[in-house]
Protein backbone atom coordinates (compact mmCIF):
# COMPACT_ATOMS: atom_id res chain seq x y z
CA UNK A 1 0.00 0.00 0.00
CA UNK A 2 2.02 3.11 -1.01
CA UNK A 3 1.29 6.24 -0.36
CA UNK A 4 2.38 8.53 -3.57
CA UNK A 5 4.19 11.35 -2.98
CA UNK A 6 1.32 14.16 -4.73
CA UNK A 7 -2.28 14.28 -5.11
CA UNK A 8 -1.89 14.95 -8.52
CA UNK A 9 -0.62 10.97 -8.43
CA UNK A 10 -2.94 9.86 -6.24
CA UNK A 11 -5.98 11.22 -7.74
CA UNK A 12 -4.57 9.98 -11.03
CA UNK A 13 -3.68 6.39 -9.95
CA UNK A 14 -7.03 6.37 -8.29
CA UNK A 15 -9.13 6.93 -11.51
CA UNK A 16 -7.11 4.24 -13.40
CA UNK A 17 -8.33 1.67 -10.33
CA UNK A 18 -11.89 3.28 -10.32
CA UNK A 19 -11.81 2.72 -14.33
CA UNK A 20 -10.51 -0.51 -13.92
CA UNK A 21 -12.74 -1.40 -10.78
CA UNK A 22 -15.93 0.86 -10.29
CA UNK A 23 -16.50 -1.21 -7.32
CA UNK A 24 -13.54 0.61 -5.50
CA UNK A 25 -14.38 2.38 -2.05
CA UNK A 26 -12.25 5.69 -1.40
CA UNK A 27 -12.23 6.39 2.37
CA UNK A 28 -10.80 10.04 3.80
CA UNK A 29 -9.75 9.74 7.49
CA UNK A 30 -9.53 12.79 9.32
CA UNK A 31 -7.46 12.18 12.16
CA UNK A 32 -5.47 13.72 15.09
CA UNK A 33 -2.66 11.95 16.66
CA UNK A 34 -2.78 9.11 19.09
CA UNK A 35 -2.00 10.40 22.66
CA UNK A 36 -0.36 6.84 23.19
CA UNK A 37 3.47 7.43 23.57
CA UNK A 38 4.58 4.72 21.14
CA UNK A 39 2.49 6.65 18.53
CA UNK A 40 3.74 9.73 19.09
CA UNK A 41 7.58 8.09 18.95
CA UNK A 42 6.26 6.16 15.52
CA UNK A 43 4.76 9.36 14.21
CA UNK A 44 8.00 11.65 14.75
CA UNK A 45 10.15 8.56 12.90
CA UNK A 46 8.01 9.02 9.85
CA UNK A 47 8.03 12.46 10.49
CA UNK A 48 11.90 13.26 10.15
CA UNK A 49 12.06 10.51 7.54
CA UNK A 50 9.30 12.25 5.32
CA UNK A 51 11.88 15.56 5.65
CA UNK A 52 14.79 13.90 4.68
CA UNK A 53 13.44 12.58 1.45
CA UNK A 54 12.00 15.85 0.31
CA UNK A 55 15.24 17.47 1.14
CA UNK A 56 16.55 14.87 -1.01
CA UNK A 57 14.17 15.21 -3.91
CA UNK A 58 13.83 19.28 -3.71
CA UNK A 59 17.36 20.76 -2.52
CA UNK A 60 17.66 23.37 -4.94
CA UNK A 61 14.10 25.23 -3.06
CA UNK A 62 16.14 25.64 0.08
CA UNK A 63 14.63 23.82 2.53
CA UNK A 64 16.05 25.05 5.96
CA UNK A 65 18.18 22.49 7.23
CA UNK A 66 17.52 23.14 10.80
CA UNK A 67 13.41 22.90 10.57
CA UNK A 68 13.58 20.39 13.78
CA UNK A 69 9.92 20.64 15.17
CA UNK A 70 9.89 18.30 18.57
CA UNK A 71 6.69 17.90 19.32
CA UNK A 72 4.06 20.54 17.57
CA UNK A 73 2.07 22.20 20.99
CA UNK A 74 -1.14 21.92 19.20
CA UNK A 75 -1.55 18.81 17.61
CA UNK A 76 -1.64 18.89 13.77
CA UNK A 77 -4.36 16.43 12.64
CA UNK A 78 -3.53 14.62 9.14
CA UNK A 79 -6.32 13.81 6.57
CA UNK A 80 -5.48 10.39 4.55
CA UNK A 81 -6.91 9.74 1.53
CA UNK A 82 -7.49 5.67 0.65
CA UNK A 83 -8.74 4.40 -2.59
CA UNK A 84 -9.07 0.29 -2.03
CA UNK A 85 -10.60 -2.47 -3.89
CA UNK A 86 -10.96 -5.41 -1.71
CA UNK A 87 -11.13 -7.92 -4.57
CA UNK A 88 -7.77 -6.52 -6.33
CA UNK A 89 -5.91 -5.78 -3.23
CA UNK A 90 -4.80 -2.56 -4.71
CA UNK A 91 -4.83 -0.10 -1.98
CA UNK A 92 -3.36 4.01 -3.10
CA UNK A 93 -2.87 6.53 -0.25
CA UNK A 94 -2.13 9.48 0.02
CA UNK A 95 -1.53 12.02 3.83
CA UNK A 96 -1.71 15.45 3.84
CA UNK A 97 -1.81 17.89 7.32
CA UNK A 98 -2.62 21.03 4.45
CA UNK A 99 -5.64 22.61 5.12
CA UNK A 100 -5.26 24.13 1.42
CA UNK A 101 -5.57 21.06 0.16
CA UNK A 102 -8.97 19.77 1.54
CA UNK A 103 -11.23 21.59 -0.65
CA UNK A 104 -9.24 20.28 -3.89
CA UNK A 105 -9.51 17.15 -3.01
CA UNK A 106 -12.68 16.43 -2.25
CA UNK A 107 -13.69 17.97 -5.03
CA UNK A 108 -11.78 15.91 -6.98
CA UNK A 109 -13.05 12.63 -5.44
CA UNK A 110 -16.77 14.16 -6.37
CA UNK A 111 -15.29 13.89 -9.97
CA UNK A 112 -13.92 10.70 -9.42
CA UNK A 113 -17.46 9.66 -7.69
CA UNK A 114 -18.78 10.54 -11.10
CA UNK A 115 -16.79 8.70 -13.40
CA UNK A 116 -14.36 10.54 -14.37
CA UNK A 117 -11.22 9.60 -15.54
CA UNK A 118 -7.71 11.10 -15.75
CA UNK A 119 -8.35 13.39 -18.73
CA UNK A 120 -11.15 15.11 -17.24
CA UNK A 121 -9.57 15.07 -13.81
CA UNK A 122 -7.66 18.36 -15.12
CA UNK A 123 -5.28 18.03 -12.78
CA UNK A 124 -2.35 19.50 -15.30
CA UNK A 125 -0.22 17.11 -15.22
CA UNK A 126 2.16 16.58 -18.25
CA UNK A 127 0.79 16.01 -21.73
CA UNK A 128 2.47 12.77 -21.94
CA UNK A 129 0.43 11.79 -18.97
CA UNK A 130 -2.87 12.56 -20.09
CA UNK A 131 -1.83 11.47 -23.44
CA UNK A 132 -1.40 7.97 -22.23
CA UNK A 133 -4.38 8.18 -20.00
CA UNK A 134 -6.46 8.86 -23.38
CA UNK A 135 -6.01 5.09 -24.05
CA UNK A 136 -7.50 4.13 -20.83
CA UNK A 137 -10.31 7.04 -21.08
CA UNK A 138 -11.86 4.96 -23.97
CA UNK A 139 -12.81 2.14 -21.52
CA UNK A 140 -16.24 2.69 -20.82
CA UNK A 141 -16.62 2.03 -17.25
CA UNK A 142 -19.27 -0.33 -16.72
CA UNK A 143 -19.94 -2.83 -13.97
CA UNK A 144 -19.64 -6.14 -16.31
CA UNK A 145 -16.68 -8.12 -15.22
CA UNK A 146 -15.40 -8.47 -19.04
CA UNK A 147 -15.08 -4.21 -18.83
CA UNK A 148 -13.25 -4.59 -15.75
CA UNK A 149 -10.58 -6.88 -16.66
CA UNK A 150 -10.25 -4.59 -20.17
CA UNK A 151 -10.18 -2.09 -17.98
CA UNK A 152 -7.11 -3.18 -15.90
CA UNK A 153 -5.31 -3.96 -18.89
CA UNK A 154 -5.95 -0.65 -20.55
CA UNK A 155 -4.71 1.14 -17.15
CA UNK A 156 -1.34 -1.21 -17.17
CA UNK A 157 -1.03 -0.43 -20.76
CA UNK A 158 -0.98 3.04 -19.42
CA UNK A 159 1.42 2.51 -17.11
CA UNK A 160 3.54 1.35 -19.63
CA UNK A 161 2.79 3.83 -21.85
CA UNK A 162 3.94 6.68 -20.07
CA UNK A 163 7.78 5.65 -20.55
CA UNK A 164 8.56 8.38 -17.78
CA UNK A 165 6.16 9.56 -15.45
CA UNK A 166 6.54 13.21 -14.03
CA UNK A 167 4.11 13.56 -10.92
CA UNK A 168 5.13 9.90 -9.88
CA UNK A 169 2.48 8.41 -12.04
CA UNK A 170 3.34 4.85 -12.53
CA UNK A 171 0.81 1.96 -13.12
CA UNK A 172 -1.55 0.80 -10.38
CA UNK A 173 0.07 -2.38 -10.79
CA UNK A 174 3.29 -1.50 -11.29
CA UNK A 175 4.08 -0.15 -8.07
CA UNK A 176 6.72 -2.24 -6.10
CA UNK A 177 8.44 -2.49 -9.68
CA UNK A 178 8.87 1.14 -9.97
CA UNK A 179 11.11 2.40 -6.98
CA UNK A 180 13.79 4.25 -8.46
CA UNK A 181 11.59 6.97 -9.83
CA UNK A 182 14.94 9.37 -10.50
CA UNK B 1 -28.14 -0.32 10.55
CA UNK B 2 -30.06 3.39 10.74
CA UNK B 3 -31.90 4.11 7.39
CA UNK B 4 -29.66 6.88 5.65
CA UNK B 5 -29.99 10.38 5.85
CA UNK B 6 -30.91 13.04 3.58
CA UNK B 7 -28.24 14.81 2.02
CA UNK B 8 -29.40 18.40 4.28
CA UNK B 9 -28.71 15.98 7.32
CA UNK B 10 -25.92 14.59 6.60
CA UNK B 11 -24.48 17.83 6.14
CA UNK B 12 -25.60 19.01 9.63
CA UNK B 13 -24.42 15.66 11.54
CA UNK B 14 -21.22 16.00 9.79
CA UNK B 15 -20.11 19.77 10.83
CA UNK B 16 -20.82 18.54 14.03
CA UNK B 17 -19.65 15.74 14.03
CA UNK B 18 -15.65 17.57 12.17
CA UNK B 19 -16.22 20.46 14.95
CA UNK B 20 -16.28 18.43 17.90
CA UNK B 21 -13.19 16.02 16.82
CA UNK B 22 -11.77 19.57 15.59
CA UNK B 23 -12.18 20.96 19.07
CA UNK B 24 -11.39 17.61 21.58
CA UNK B 25 -8.09 17.69 19.11
CA UNK B 26 -8.59 13.79 19.39
CA UNK B 27 -10.10 10.99 17.76
CA UNK B 28 -10.82 10.25 13.52
CA UNK B 29 -13.34 11.02 11.39
CA UNK B 30 -13.93 8.68 8.79
CA UNK B 31 -15.29 9.43 5.75
CA UNK B 32 -16.68 7.12 3.14
CA UNK B 33 -17.54 6.63 -0.67
CA UNK B 34 -19.04 4.06 -2.83
CA UNK B 35 -20.46 3.45 -5.90
CA UNK B 36 -23.81 1.70 -5.44
CA UNK B 37 -23.38 -1.11 -8.10
CA UNK B 38 -26.20 -3.75 -6.65
CA UNK B 39 -29.16 -1.71 -7.14
CA UNK B 40 -31.26 -4.17 -8.80
CA UNK B 41 -32.97 -5.09 -5.58
CA UNK B 42 -34.17 -1.55 -4.60
CA UNK B 43 -35.48 -0.37 -7.91
CA UNK B 44 -36.26 -3.79 -9.94
CA UNK B 45 -34.89 -3.59 -13.93
CA UNK B 46 -32.87 -0.87 -14.53
CA UNK B 47 -33.43 0.12 -17.77
CA UNK B 48 -29.94 1.64 -17.89
CA UNK B 49 -27.01 -0.23 -16.46
CA UNK B 50 -24.24 1.61 -17.99
CA UNK B 51 -25.31 4.86 -16.19
CA UNK B 52 -23.31 6.22 -13.50
CA UNK B 53 -24.35 4.14 -10.00
CA UNK B 54 -25.66 6.53 -7.01
CA UNK B 55 -22.27 7.02 -4.77
CA UNK B 56 -23.12 6.07 -1.24
CA UNK B 57 -21.28 7.75 1.86
CA UNK B 58 -20.64 7.22 5.15
CA UNK B 59 -19.21 8.85 7.96
CA UNK B 60 -18.27 7.76 11.28
CA UNK B 61 -15.49 8.61 14.05
CA UNK B 62 -15.42 4.59 14.88
CA UNK B 63 -15.54 5.27 18.55
CA UNK B 64 -12.72 7.27 18.75
CA UNK B 65 -14.23 9.86 20.82
CA UNK B 66 -14.83 7.37 23.12
CA UNK B 67 -12.87 8.17 26.44
CA UNK B 68 -9.58 5.84 26.66
CA UNK B 69 -10.59 2.13 27.84
CA UNK B 70 -7.32 1.76 29.33
CA UNK B 71 -8.25 4.46 31.76
CA UNK B 72 -9.47 2.24 34.51
CA UNK B 73 -11.98 5.20 35.24
CA UNK B 74 -13.86 4.45 32.25
CA UNK B 75 -13.94 0.75 32.37
CA UNK B 76 -17.07 0.98 34.37
CA UNK B 77 -18.49 2.81 31.40
CA UNK B 78 -17.62 1.22 28.52
CA UNK B 79 -20.68 -0.43 27.64
CA UNK B 80 -22.44 3.25 27.43
CA UNK B 81 -19.33 4.85 25.43
CA UNK B 82 -19.89 2.12 22.55
CA UNK B 83 -23.54 3.23 22.38
CA UNK B 84 -21.53 6.95 21.48
CA UNK B 85 -20.01 5.92 18.01
CA UNK B 86 -21.11 8.27 15.54
CA UNK B 87 -22.44 6.67 11.93
CA UNK B 88 -24.38 8.33 9.69
CA UNK B 89 -24.63 7.77 6.10
CA UNK B 90 -26.41 9.31 3.09
CA UNK B 91 -26.98 8.12 -0.98
CA UNK B 92 -26.30 10.68 -3.90
CA UNK B 93 -27.61 10.35 -6.81
CA UNK B 94 -25.11 10.74 -9.91
CA UNK B 95 -27.30 13.53 -11.38
CA UNK B 96 -26.91 16.02 -7.72
CA UNK B 97 -22.88 14.56 -7.28
CA UNK B 98 -21.40 17.98 -8.43
CA UNK B 99 -23.62 20.24 -6.35
CA UNK B 100 -23.32 17.65 -3.25
CA UNK B 101 -19.59 17.55 -3.61
CA UNK B 102 -19.40 21.64 -3.97
CA UNK B 103 -20.98 21.77 -0.37
CA UNK B 104 -19.28 18.69 0.87
CA UNK B 105 -15.98 20.46 0.00
CA UNK B 106 -17.21 23.42 2.10
CA UNK B 107 -18.64 21.31 5.31
CA UNK B 108 -14.70 19.69 4.98
CA UNK B 109 -13.12 22.56 4.71
CA UNK B 110 -14.84 24.44 7.60
CA UNK B 111 -14.63 21.73 9.46
CA UNK B 112 -10.71 20.02 9.42
CA UNK B 113 -9.59 23.21 11.31
CA UNK B 114 -6.95 20.70 12.94
CA UNK B 115 -4.99 20.95 9.85
CA UNK B 116 -1.80 23.28 8.75
CA UNK B 117 -2.86 26.62 7.98
CA UNK B 118 -1.32 28.08 4.70
CA UNK B 119 1.25 30.35 5.75
CA UNK B 120 3.29 30.58 3.38
CA UNK B 121 4.77 34.13 4.58
CA UNK B 122 6.60 32.62 7.64
CA UNK B 123 7.68 29.72 5.55
CA UNK B 124 9.23 31.81 3.19
CA UNK B 125 10.56 34.20 6.25
CA UNK B 126 11.87 31.15 7.81
CA UNK B 127 14.35 30.18 4.63
CA UNK B 128 14.98 33.49 3.99
CA UNK B 129 16.02 34.26 7.34
CA UNK B 130 18.37 31.39 7.87
CA UNK B 131 20.03 32.17 4.28
CA UNK B 132 19.77 36.28 5.53
CA UNK B 133 21.05 35.98 9.22
CA UNK B 134 24.29 33.95 7.29
CA UNK B 135 24.75 37.00 4.58
CA UNK B 136 24.47 39.63 7.21
CA UNK B 137 26.78 37.99 10.00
Amino acid sequence: MPYLPTPQAYLEQSALLLQAYPDSRITTKYSFLSQRPTALKKAQARQSQRRQQQQQQSQDTATTPSQSTPAPQTPVATLTLKTYNPAAGICLQYRTNKAAEVGRLITSLGKLAGGADVAALGLGAAPATAAAAGTAGDVEMTDAPVAAEEGSAAAQAAGQAQGKPDAGAKGGKSKKKGKGKR
Amino acid sequence: MAPHLSNEEFFTSLTTLLSTTSQKTRGSVYLTQKPLLNTTSTNGDDPSPVSQPSILIRATDGNTNAPNPKNPKNKIERSKTKASKVKISTVVAPEELEGFYGRYAEVCKAGMTGLKKRDRKRGKAKGKGGSGKGAKA
